[in-house]
């Protein structure tokens, strides 16, 4: 039995008491900042990750994914007691949770979000150890010409399923893919784009991009717009769920955890996708479908199933094939790159106690998070009560020391900069840009892959479509594009990132 | 002004230009063949992509028409852009103590809500928190005061 001896190799190192340290101090820090609008997990784990270089890679994983699936958990926190989404993935949840509280059942609806969440999280470890196996020995055949069109897949996917317009999310992949070129050549050393600046001659650095781009250009743009604030002082009672509500919400949470895992898995599917998929089909299945809006239990288990569930199967195609399916999860490849750690198939044979202990350790994570975080209601509470025009001022500070400190280097910081500006700019142009950030830590690997393809096949680039797994995942991207041309479809995919 | 799809021509023009940048700067690299790739067959099949969408939003811009874009405002992007500079100029020389306390109040100036007094505490607090945290627990290499 591989699956349970994996686990339970997981479970030696999840448990060790470093490591569950680790993992309690990445799910509060992940809680803290998911409560917190207007700070997201990507700035937070780009902030902490030069600071566990000196730590094992297994701890230093445990911690950075504590943080992403910490930050789902505590912005539904907020987005049920102040109506504001303390992450994007936690909207839906502001729907039927807020009001919830506004009928005095704030308790119960934060009580039934981190059950649900619990819920998922466990089916969602399962669901990991179950499929890493299969798909890591499929990904071993992979040769540079299936790298390549995966590599392609990849990218096309997580453009169709992100916010906005695919175009504008083709042309930032390529503006990102642009990005990565900049450095020195591998297989030629010539220099490209480093414009005799010798700290380019490395490429860039993904983490002053992305705190210039998420950090940043984000505060500037929110800075523009007055932020209303409204607080529900209500104090938090009655947390235990009745057996009739628990026995009401779990069909949502297994549908929710369900829609969760699947959609996690895909490219893009990521954090944003699968509650809002989860809370519709919930409406639809509903007896009495005008309950929702007014406080459902439903609407609110399904979503956060789905949100947790989602979180965690993302991981997948990282840990197996080596391909981020979204911006978090290329800032993770970032990180396993500087703990020397090549991200591919090999990863799994290569580290499984890294692998299997993030796994584990999510599972550990989640227990904690069930435990610990409804008698910390009252702390996160009082954190909603601290001013905006305090707390910005403060994350400007911890950009600059997290990119200064990623390799110790101001350049950086000057990078990080330029790059405020431009997320700035991508802000006021309605360009998402998550796109970009995939384009910029894949682009290097699919310029080797391309190159070593065309090479192997002497210039024919039927290759891709010769070999038969490459020729069906470049159907796939065909599908895709296809259908985006198609306008029902594309009225469909509105109506379903929309709000 | 309504005519025009500003987010849309902007961004075109912005891609354009990233294009011909991105064009001049490899116009020496080599191009090579299909089975032996030089270095400059990435930038320019990827630049060329990047004008062709470029050109598409900017057409397309003139052609559905109807967008305005918020006329930015100065003060927070002066405001936040000052402070990282701060940060950049004076966390090596003048040491953390120093460049954090900086960093905060003039990224506070960004704002218009932001009362100076309850600022210039908050920093004072925030600055004692990233020596304690970054310099003595994590060991960044930054100096906690000025050197002379």
């Amino acid at each position: 039995m591989d699956l349970f001896d994996n686990l339970l190799l997981g479970l030696t190192t999840a448990l060790q008491w470093q490591n569950l340290l680790y993992c309690l101090f990445g799910v509060l820090i992940g809680t803290a900042i998911g409560v917190l609008p207007g700070i997201g997990p990507i700035p937070t784990v780009a902030l902490l990750l030069p600071f566990t270089f000196g730590l094992d890679p297994s701890s230093a994983f445990i911690m950075l994914a504590g943080i992403f699936y910490g930050a789902q958990y505590g912005g539904s926190t907020t987005a049920i007691l102040v109506n504001v989404p303390g992450e994007t993935s936690s909207v839906v949840t502001c729907l039927d949770g807020h009001q919830m509280a506004r009928q005095g059942k704030a308790g119960l609806a934060l009580a039934i979000a981190a059950i649900s969440s619990f819920f998922a999280g466990t089916v969602a470890t399962v669901v990991i150890a179950l499929l890493a196996l299969p798909l890591a020995a499929l990904a071993l055949q992979f040769t540079a010409v299936e790298y390549f069109s995966l590599l392609v897949l990849g990218l096309i996917a997580a453009v169709i399923l992100a916010h906005g317009s695919v175009a504008k999310a083709l042309a930032m992949v390529v503006l990102g893919l642009l990005l990565g070129i900049v450095g020195i050549d591998v297989s030629s050393g010539a220099s490209r784009l480093t414009f005799g600046i010798p700290e380019l001659g490395d490429g860039l650095d993904f983490v002053p991009i992305a705190m210039g781009l998420f950090g940043l250009g984000e505060i500037m743009a929110n800075l523009d717009r007055p932020r209303p604030r409204q607080l529900v002082s209500s104090r938090v009672r009655d947390l235990m769920p009745r057996w009739a509500e628990l026995r009401q919400a779990f069909p949502a949470m297994v549908r929710g955890t369900a829609i969760g895992s699947f959609l996690g898995v895909l490219p893009g599917g990521g954090a944003a996708l699968p509650p809002f998929t989860a809370y519709a089909m919930e409406k639809k299945l509903a007896r009495d479908p005008s309950r929702f809006g007014k406080g459902a239990i439903e609407g609110v288990a399904g979503p956060e199933a789905a949100n947790n569930a989602g979180a965690q199967t993302s991981f997948i195609p990282l840990l197996t094939l080596g391909i981020p399916s979204n911006a978090l999860m290329a800032l993770m490849i970032g990180a396993l790159m500087m703990h020397g750690i090549q991200p591919g198939p090999q990863i799994m044979t290569e580290q499984p106690q890294l692998v299997w202990g993030v796994v584990a350790s999510m599972w550990v994570g989640n227990l904690m998070l069930l435990v610990i975080n409804l008698p910390l209601i009252g702390i996160w509470i009082s954190m909603l009560k601290i001013p905006y025009r305090l707390m910005f001022p403060a994350i400007v500070l911890f950009c600059c020391i997290g990119t200064y400190g990623i390799a110790n280097s101001m350049f950086n910081v000057w990078l990080m900069l330029g790059f405020a500006l431009v997320g700035y700019f991508f802000v006021k142009v309605k360009a998402e840009p998550a796109p970009l950030l995939l384009g910029l830590v894949l682009g290097p690997q699919l310029e080797e892959n391309f190159r070593r393809a065309m090479l192997l096949s002497d210039g024919d680039f039927t290759v891709f479509l010769t070999h038969p797994i490459s020729a069906v995942l470049l159907a796939v991207v065909a599908i895709l594009l296809l259908a985006m041309l198609v306008p029902a479809i594309t009225r469909k995919r509105e109506q379903a990132l929309a709000e | 002004m309504t005519r025009i799809n500003w987010p849309d021509l902007l961004f075109g023009l912005f891609l354009c230009v990233v294009a011909a940048v991105v064009l001049v700067a490899t116009r020496k690299l080599s191009f090579g063949s299909p089975a032996d790739m030089g270095p400059g067959f990435m930038p320019r099949v990827l630049s060329i992509g990047a004008a062709g969408f470029g050109l598409v939003f900017v057409l397309r811009s003139l052609a559905i028409g109807g967008e305005g874009v918020e006329v930015p405002k100065l003060r927070p992007i002066l405001g936040v852009l000052a402070a990282v500079a701060v940060f950049a100029l004076l966390a090596a020389k003048a040491g953390l103590a120093i460049a954090a306390f900086t960093t905060v109040v003039v990224a506070g100036l960004a704002s218009r809500e932001t009362r100076l007094r309850e600022t210039v505490v908050f920093a004072v607090g925030l600055s004692a928190a990233a020596v304690i945290l970054f310099v003595l627990l994590l060991d960044l290499p930054v100096p906690v005061w000025p050197r002379f």
